[in-house]
């Protein structure tokens, strides 16, 4: 995997929440990917790891927290300034209850409690400003992007227009006006494009491969049929399929040239940030090689980013700059590829370390498996366990007890 | 070697709309007892047609153009249906690749987990009574026949053995579900003592009540007689706690207590030594004064004694006369058969009449009958399937004889007609459906091939020495573990219960809640690890297994290889393991095989396939998966597999082979002998052929692990 040194951030997650009633399928997490990186999200099944990725591409409206992406609000979700309301006021009421029952001191009670209405009043005022801005930023941070190219196509296209005669003025009015139809229709979420896991769901069997790949162009509002095909082309060249392929349906093709369609349809919305949700576990293992060799290079072409969530820890390794774990909807550990294999600090990060199999017959059988139990693990009695950064770099999630024992342990 | 399962000589096509399609193409392994032998491959290389095979639910369309599968005696391409009953499932289970499609949508998982071992009880007993009769009957015609002064003593006692065999596995079976029932307790109470120690939610009443009952099933006069009053105090003591138990005010500490002095007292019945059945059925019926309230040592001592002087000694030796009787007997069958089977040979080789050679084949038949030697309890495959393959072949044969004709004409007419159409400027869309056709020099060969590999089997088996009193103690134990089967009685209640086990065993939580639920309130990794509580449920000697893991994350996996491999030494079970990824098997497999093309192209120990790779495939494979240290690009396989209607003429890899050579395109390379144990079909490996190093990958990978090792011991 080649370095990044690239510090910008690309998208910014805040304290995600997504619950499906009654479950918290993504509890608090928070996490920056940087330009040009590959972020690599690994858990077991059903830890949250596929819904962070849908909620950052908006399938799901998100419970709580935003989402970043280019320095713009994408997503963002209300119950949690919702709650803190509520809490807020059944305090003021049980401390007005209070008041009302006490004898002595009744004054300095009274004074508390007109202090705490105070309080309660602004806070609301400010969460309904928050609300309607988060609201705001939710529903329509695709039009104010649009607003922002629209913006950028008339300075660029005015002076232009203003030189031009005659003929030129015609064809140039007539290019002007494309370009701010598709500048108006352009989305921001448009910019992260996602590969799905299962190469022959994802790909709707009564479209031909050539109207898979440019559905995106055209709901974008392109209409030039030969720029269309030319792209159609140069995607399918570019993830090593052939002119010929456009006519043809998906099912004439194998698991490994489907995922590569897959990846084609997606990168030609030219993305900033791809999402690959588990693009290679559904794969031979000689296919899973040429599609990681072929994300490879089209990350370096294209200066992709890349969140990509997987499994197996041997390919997340092999593929990512930095690596997320997940467990039960919580992010526990957050660290460089190499400084987080050099030293797994989670009790979760390394009993998923210490179950990967190696192909090794001598070693594996004296490999030991750490089995993790959570309530055997944490003491949680006392204080509740934050993402914490221990070296810079390095988050684990503990609480203060632990952070010193894991401190004095690694020697950080 | 004991080998369980034997493949030879596997041949299976399917017919396509497009042409005959070439699965499996002429392979042969052995699956030895208690062994994994992993098949690894990719996707269409013929791997799963193998397994279908061997449990016999291949499709429609499928051809089986040769070869066989040999399991106890019988040949799986040959029996019937209703022989195969006997086996699917039960001998043999499967884990299938697609949790989705192997689960029954509208049954509770509890219902299906359980299905098959209820319904199999009954008939297991059956069978195994059966067994047991024939097999005692057979060793007593043979004692006799060998020591006929002793008759009357021979007849009495075999009756004898007879009668407490069976009783000492009814007290064996009682005393096992008493100990499973303590052992199933304890592991609860081990749950309860843990979770409350860290200030869990419980639901404390409930749990005592549990415990309480339990405490009732746990009564077995060799467990617990000795405990009998404490076992009667904890439960007064654990009924007045939870009498006294207040949920509101949570006082954990008697509870505690209580529950601990449980535990204590549990831990000591499952610690006790487990008494020898066998001896103290004996010991029971027919000594007078037989006093069974002694501790399990001294009992088991004392019981072995009595029944060696009374009846054991003395059985044995003449159990081992009347086995060296009838070996040499069918020894000399087996010697004057010899020529019969070279005069088979030339008769099968040259042309015959349908009912003269069935004749033939019945007559020969006969013979191969008489000369098997039915004290062998492990039974011998090749001579026992003689009579269906050779008829089977005769069959093919002429089935063919009379078709090949009349497919050869149909074909002619219909692209006869299809030209005509053509020539008169139609626009036709319908296909010629391809001819198939069947040389008879094949078939004819199918059928000596089998002639010779008896002849072959024979002539190893007559110079192999035998150690009868080996032969013998074993004849004896196979007599316990089928008289163990005779009493083995399943309830719907044990069924439920160890359904349960086996769920948290594969690692599904509260088990006891999701045994209510259908498959759709499953995730796909849970409801794979049903199908495997399945497969598990029935006790099978061969476990197939076909990507059993591939849909599941890294620490199910682990869990469920482990739990794969537990089960293997348990109870010595043989497993095929499919898949293509060559980094799970490291830990499961003994041996490995590598398909391409519904070829081996290597065969050898783990050892061998990952120190010692030598198939340009083998390299493929291995180093187009990164591993922990990879750094640099990936070696993927350029291309993909040949189609298999038109299979190439050499090497079917060879065009995705980098280190092809002009002879892989045109004859298929021979398996070359590496070692004793590691086979290469690659024309590298041929004294001739230039010197091609191994991939850089791979040795540096290798490398690398030695190097580990090496840190490892030295460390050590």
């Amino acid at each position: 995997m080649p370095e990044n040194n690239n510090e910008e951030v690309l998208l910014r997650v805040e304290h995600l929440c997504q619950y499906f009633g009654p479950t918290k399928a993504v509890d608090d997490v928070s996490f920056d990917i940087k330009k040009g990186e590959v972020f690599g999200l690994v858990g077991e099944s059903g830890c949250g790891k596929t819904t962070t990725g849908r909620s950052i591409i908006k399938i799901y409206n998100i419970t709580s927290g935003s989402i970043y992406f280019k320095g713009q609000r994408i997503c963002a979700g209300t119950a949690g300034i919702r709650t803190e309301l509520k809490n807020a006021r059944k305090e003021l009421a049980s401390l007005t209850k209070e008041a009302a029952k006490a004898t002595e001191n009744k004054a300095e009670l009274e004074a508390k409690v007109a202090e705490k209405k105070a309080e309660v009043e602004k806070l609301a005022a400010d969460a309904s400003a928050k609300i309607k801005a988060a609201n705001f930023d939710h529903k329509h941070s695709d039009r104010e992007y649009a607003k922002t190219l629209i913006e950028k196509t008339k300075t660029e296209y005015e002076p232009k227009l203003a030189k031009a005669t005659g003929d030129e003025l015609a064809s140039l009015k007539k290019e002007y006006k494309a370009a701010l139809t598709v500048a108006k229709k352009t989305k921001l979420i448009t910019k992260i494009q996602m590969i799905f896991q299962d190469p022959i769901a994802s790909l709707d069997p009564r479209m031909t491969v050539r109207e898979i790949i440019a559905e995106g162009l055209i709901i974008n509002g392109i209409k030039d049929q030969e720029y269309i095909d030319e792209k159609v082309y140069e995607m399918l060249e570019l993830v090593g399929l052939v002119r010929e392929h456009a006519g043809r349906y998906p099912h004439e093709f194998s698991g490994g040239q489907r995922q590569r369609i897959g990846i084609a349809r997606a990168v030609i919305m030219q993305p900033d940030l791809l999402i690959a949700d588990e693009p290679v576990s559904a794969l031979d293992v000689s296919v899973q090689a040429q599609v990681i060799n072929l994300l490879n290079e089209l990350r370096e072409k294209l200066g992709l980013t890349i969140l990509f969530i997987a499994h197996d820890l041997s390919v997340v390794k092999y593929f990512s700059n930095r690596i997320g774990v997940m467990y039960y909807g919580k992010m526990v550990e957050l660290a460089d590829t190499d400084e987080l294999f050099a030293h797994p600090v989670h009790p979760y990060t390394r009993s998923l370390l210490s179950a990967i199999p190696l192909p090794d017959p001598h070693a594996e059988k004296v490999r030991k498996r750490i089995v993790y139990n959570p309530i055997a693990a944490h003491d949680y009695s006392q204080q509740q366990p934050t993402l914490r950064e221990l070296v810079p770099g390095h988050f684990v999630l503990c609480n203060d007890e632990e952070a010193a024992r894991y401190n004095e342990e690694f020697g950080f | 070697m004991d080998n369980i399962l034997e493949v030879k000589d596997l041949k299976v096509s399917f017919r396509t709309q497009t042409g005959t399609l070439k699965a499996v193409r002429d392979i042969s392994f052995d699956l030895q007892r208690g062994k994994t032998l992993a098949i690894v491959g990719e996707s269409g290389s013929g791997k799963s047609v193998t397994a279908k095979a061997i449990q016999g639910i291949l499709a429609g369309n499928t051809i089986i153009e040769g070869g066989e599968i040999f399991f106890d005696g019988k040949d799986l391409l040959k029996i019937s249906e209703e022989e195969f009953h006997h086996i699917r499932g039960d001998k043999i289970a499967m884990i299938f690749q697609d949790p989705l499609s192997s689960l029954n949508p509208i049954v509770k998982i509890g219902k299906q987990i359980t299905e098959a071992t209820l319904l199999k009880s009954k008939l297991n007993r059956r069978e195994a009574k059966r067994e047991f009769k024939t097999l005692l009957a057979e060793l007593k015609t043979n004692m006799i026949e060998a020591q006929p002064e002793n008759e009357a003593r021979i007849n009495s006692m075999v009756k004898t053995f007879d009668k407490f065999t069976i009783e000492s596995n009814h007290l064996e079976n009682a005393y096992n579900i008493a100990s499973t029932n303590a052992q199933d307790l304890d592991s609860l109470v081990e749950d309860f003592l843990f979770l409350a120690s860290k200030n869990q939610k419980l639901d404390v009443k409930a749990q005592l009540r549990d415990f309480i009952n339990r405490l009732g099933h746990i009564k077995n006069h060799f467990l617990t007689s000795k405990l009998d009053d404490r076992i009667q105090t904890v439960r007064s003591e654990l009924i007045a706690v939870r009498a006294a138990y207040r949920s509101k005010e949570n006082n954990m500490e008697p509870v505690v207590a209580t529950v601990n002095k449980l535990e204590d007292l549990l831990n000591e019945i499952v610690e006790q030594p487990k008494p020898d059945f066998m001896n103290i059925g004996y010991y029971k019926l027919y000594c007078q004064d037989a006093d069974l309230t002694k501790p399990v040592d001294e009992l088991n001592e004392v019981a072995k004694a009595y029944t060696d002087e009374n009846f054991m000694n003395e059985f044995f030796s003449l159990a081992k006369s009347g086995v060296e009787h009838s070996y040499n007997k069918r020894l000399e069958s087996k010697k004057a058969l010899l020529p019969k089977l070279a005069e088979a040979r030339s008769f099968f080789g040259a042309e015959f009449e349908k009912s003269a050679g069935n004749k033939y084949a019945k007559e020969v038949s006969d013979m191969v009958e008489e000369s098997i030697d039915k004290l062998e309890y492990i039974k011998d495959s090749t001579a026992y399937t003689f009579r269906s393959a050779v008829l089977n072949g005769i069959d093919k044969l002429f089935y063919y004889v009379k078709r090949n004709p009349k497919e050869e004409a149909r074909f002619a007419r219909q692209s006869a007609k299809r030209d005509r159409l053509i020539a008169r400027g139609k626009t036709v869309t319908w296909k010629v459906v391809p001819k198939v056709v069947y040389a008879p020099e094949d078939l004819r060969g199918n059928i000596v091939h089998v002639v010779d590999r008896l002849n072959e089997h024979y002539n190893e088996y007559i110079n192999t020495p035998v150690d009868f009193d080996k032969r013998t103690s074993d004849l004896i134990d196979h007599f316990k573990e089928e008289a163990s089967l005779v009493v083995y009685r399943v309830t719907k209640g044990m069924a439920k219960e160890k359904a349960i086990k086996l769920m948290k065993e594969v690692g599904i939580h509260e088990p006891r809640l999701r045994y209510n639920q259908y498959p759709f309130e499953f995730s796909g990794g849970m409801r794979q690890r049903i199908v495997i509580a399945i497969a598990l449920a029935a006790n099978p000697e061969i476990l197939i297994c076909d990507e059993p893991t591939t849909a599941l994350d890294v620490t199910i996996q682990s869990q469920i290889l482990e739990l794969i491999n537990e089960l293997k030494a348990e109870r010595n079970l043989s497993i095929i393991f499919i898949t293509h990824d060559l980094g799970v098997v490291a830990n499961m497999a003994d041996d490995i095989a590598v398909m391409y093309a519904g070829k081996i192209v290597e065969y050898g120990t783990a050892d061998d396939i990952f120190y010692d790779p030598r198939h340009p495939y083998t390299w493929a494979l291995l180093s187009s998966m990164p591993d922990l240290d990879t750094k640099e690009k990936l070696d993927a396989i350029p291309g993909t597999p040949p189609n298999m209607i038109y299979p190439p003429e050499g090497d079917a890899f060879a065009a995705r082979n980098k280190y092809a050579m002009k002879i892989d395109f045109e004859e298929q390379p021979p398996m070359f002998q590496v070692s004793d144990t590691h086979w290469a079909a690659t024309w590298l490996l041929h004294p001739d052929a230039p010197k091609v190093e191994t991939p850089k990958a791979i040795t540096d990978r290798i490398n690398r692990m030695n190097a580990k090792r090496m840190g490892g011991e030295q460390n050590a």
